[in-house]
């Protein structure tokens, strides 16, 4: 009964095509869709997760759509099809800042809110009147540049402040894995002036070329202390091209993400901390932003999640262990 | 041509061969030695060290090329009898996660040792499954490889994303983890499983009737089934052994990283074409050897391994992959032109 109140009262722009559309009209649920920057990701199925429990805690109809790589060309097909069955919302992790501007505002201007998670357009400040890009109404996301900082500063104690190490990454051009890398570069330079980063190496999400790159980066400096692999493959190489060179446990690696793989190789030794976000938070806040709107509650524009560091000292702690993405 | 048996190795008949041919038919191997030397001299310039004597950098580039070079033994079949595998990345990728999943299954029931052999070939006897469509397409509906591979691609690709629940399947086993980073003498198990299967490979193409009958396909289709070669099983054949040979790189890639991937084998198929038709092999069919192929992973192996330890800026690397591509496609089209060899399409 309240839901049909609230919905009555949902913003004026929306209101008739969520009278027109069939799957609200029926059930007079509020259908919320979520799509992904890629399906095949732990990251974002983690996200799924946390979203569908608070679809489920707050009587929403959830649909979670996507393409099956992080590309735009295959993503904005899915963003029209979602589009096109008009949902009360979408949450979406755009996969280019620029070339998602247009089909998201196909979307805004059909009246339905749109939610960024994870990803974002343009600068990611929204509802500032200031360019083209400002329209979604919420950012949620975990801050990649603050998450490189916090794996400087685990790699810079791993090795005690001196020495070098280098970022091993997907491929520029992704705005998570940059500011990833950037923020690891500027905390390096700030704040532990006595580590040398090298150059980074990108291995095209292949672990294989990681592995390779790690050991020839070895074989030119052999004081090489330390690898940040700023995703799951990268870290995945770095961690086995460390094992193929036999330098386990002196050279030391930080892995960003926490997918149960990378779990279980710093329970072996192979990976010596990963930085774990906290994706089903985001899907979980999102939706709940998402409804907050859609019933007439005012969001805020700008959500941070958090990040929880794990070592082999805390990895068996359940507190720390429901981080791990599930699979 | 069309009466008699068709000769071994078509293209490399025993007829007196000019010195550009010879030059031609080794220049993969070419390649890699004036890599390998421009390598030595610029670290001996640059810091002094030594890139080829250094047995941690010929340890690392083996252990580089295992997962490319068998995706290309594979192709190079492929490739001569004309065709092409699009699917083989992610039948590799299919073949991790399977491997992942019915060792770590019957690993309590079975010990170590055993399950690891039992994942292994239930995993290679999986990657038959997409080989055999491949060739069903190929050779009895009539498919253009191009196309039949390109689908089973799509399907290989959503099964094992489906079967991984789209992530990467940990393996936890002892024997398995020590078979992907193992060595004996210093060799990586994997550098010698892989060695055995390319050596065997060659044999297959160069030394057997199923050989002959590839090269023989590949240069002239009409002319192979006049000769009373039976096409349509061979194909078949053919296809399920260029999916089994992804099968064997995948379940390598999962012991190696324990771990089951679906996209493990994605990044490498175009790896693989390069590494054939550096090789010498002909995109047109009919030509090519397992032993330039070798060559060909070697050459992009040590491109990408070397321009790290020279420490050159990333991008070096694709253009220098590419470079060498269209060098090799280049002096195979001279080769052609000038020894007015078969050139009909």
């Amino acid at each position: 009964m309240i839901r049909r109140h609230f919905l009555g009262a949902a913003s004026v722009m929306a209101i008739g095509l969520t009278l027109a559309t069939s799957v609200a009209a029926q059930d007079d649920k509020l259908t919320i869709a979520l799509v992904p920057g890629l399906t095949t990701d732990a990251f974002y199925i983690t996200m799924n997760k946390g979203a569908q429990a608070a679809a489920d805690a707050l009587g929403v109809e959830l649909v979670f759509q996507g393409a099956p790589d992080f590309n735009p060309v295959t993503q904005v097909p899915v963003l029209d099809a979602v589009i096109a069955r008009a949902p009360d919302a979408i949450l979406i992790a755009p996969t280019d800042t620029t070339q998602l501007i247009e089909p998201l505002r196909k979307a805004h201007d059909a009246g339905i809110p749109v939610i960024t998670v994870d990803t974002f357009i343009g600068t990611g400040m929204y509802q500032t009147g200031a360019g083209d890009a400002d329209f979604p109404l919420a950012y949620i996301a975990s801050d990649n540049v603050l998450g490189g900082k916090m794996a400087a500063r685990a790699l810079a104690a791993a090795i005690g402040g001196t020495g070098k190490v280098y970022v091993s990454n997907v491929k520029p051009g992704i705005s998570t894995t940059d500011q990833r890398e950037a923020g690891f570069k500027a905390a390096m330079a700030e704040e532990f002036p006595n580590v040398v980063v090298l150059e980074t190496q990108f291995n095209d999400n292949d672990a294989n070329k990681a592995a390779s790159q790690l050991q020839g980066v070895f074989a030119r400096d052999a004081d090489l202390k330390g690898v940040f692999g700023a995703n799951l493959f990268s870290a995945l190489g770095a961690a086995n091209g460390v094992q193929q060179a036999g330098q386990t446990g002196t050279i030391k690696v930080v892995a960003f993400d926490a997918p149960g793989s990378i779990v279980d190789n710093i329970k072996t030794g192979l990976v010596d901390v990963a930085i774990a976000q906290h994706p089903a938070e985001i899907g979980y806040y999102g939706v709940v932003s998402a409804y907050a709107h859609l019933t007439g509650q005012s969001i805020p524009v700008s959500i941070g999640t958090g990040f929880t560091i794990m070592d082999a000292t805390n990895i068996d702690d359940p507190e720390i262990a429901k981080y791990v993405y599930s699979e | 041509m069309s009466s008699d048996h068709v000769a071994p190795q078509a293209d490399h008949a025993d007829r007196a061969k000019t010195l550009l041919q010879r030059i031609a038919d080794l220049r993969a191997w070419l390649f890699l030695a004036f890599l390998i030397f421009g390598f030595e001299v610029w670290s001996r310039l640059d810091f002094g060290g030594t890139f080829l004597f250094n047995p941690f950098n010929i340890q690392s580039i083996a252990v580089f090329a295992v997962a490319p070079l068998l995706l290309a033994t594979g192709q190079t079949f492929v490739i001569i009898s004309g065709g092409i595998d699009l699917s083989m990345g992610f039948i590799m990728g299919l073949a991790a996660v399977v491997a992942a999943h019915v060792i770590n299954w019957a690993t309590p029931g079975m010990g170590f040792g055993w399950a690891v052999i039992f994942g292994t070939l239930v995993a290679v006897g999986v990657s038959a499954i997409p080989g055999w469509v491949n060739g069903m397409l190929v050779a009895f509906l009539k498919v253009p490889p191009f196309i039949g591979t390109l689908g089973m691609f799509g399907v290989a690709r959503g099964v094992a994303f489906l079967m991984a629940g789209g992530t990467t399947v940990p393996v936890k086993n002892e024997v398995f983890a020590a078979l992907g980073n193992g060595r004996i003498y210093g060799v990586p198990y994997i550098v010698i499983v892989s060695a055995v299967f390319v050596l065997v490979m060659h044999y297959l193409l160069s030394q057997t009737r199923f050989g002959q009958h590839n090269y023989a396909i590949g240069a002239n289709m009409q002319a192979a089934r006049r000769a009373g070669i039976n096409i349509k099983w061979h194909l078949l054949r053919l296809y399920i052994l260029s999916g089994m040979c992804a099968g064997l790189a995948g379940v390598l890639y999962a012991a190696r990283f324990s771990a089951g991937a679906a996209q493990a084998g994605e990044p490498l198929l175009l790896d693989s074409v390069a590494a054939v038709v550096i090789g010498g092999a002909s995109l047109f069919g009919g030509s090519g050897t397992i032993l330039g192929t070798v060559a060909g992973a070697l050459v992009i192996a040590v491109i990408q391994y070397g321009l790290v330890f020279i420490n050159v800026a990333p991008f070096w690397q694709f253009i220098s992959v590419g470079v060498v591509i269209i060098i090799s496609v280049l002096i195979d089209q001279a080769q052609r032109r000038f020894s007015g060899g078969r050139q009909s399409e």
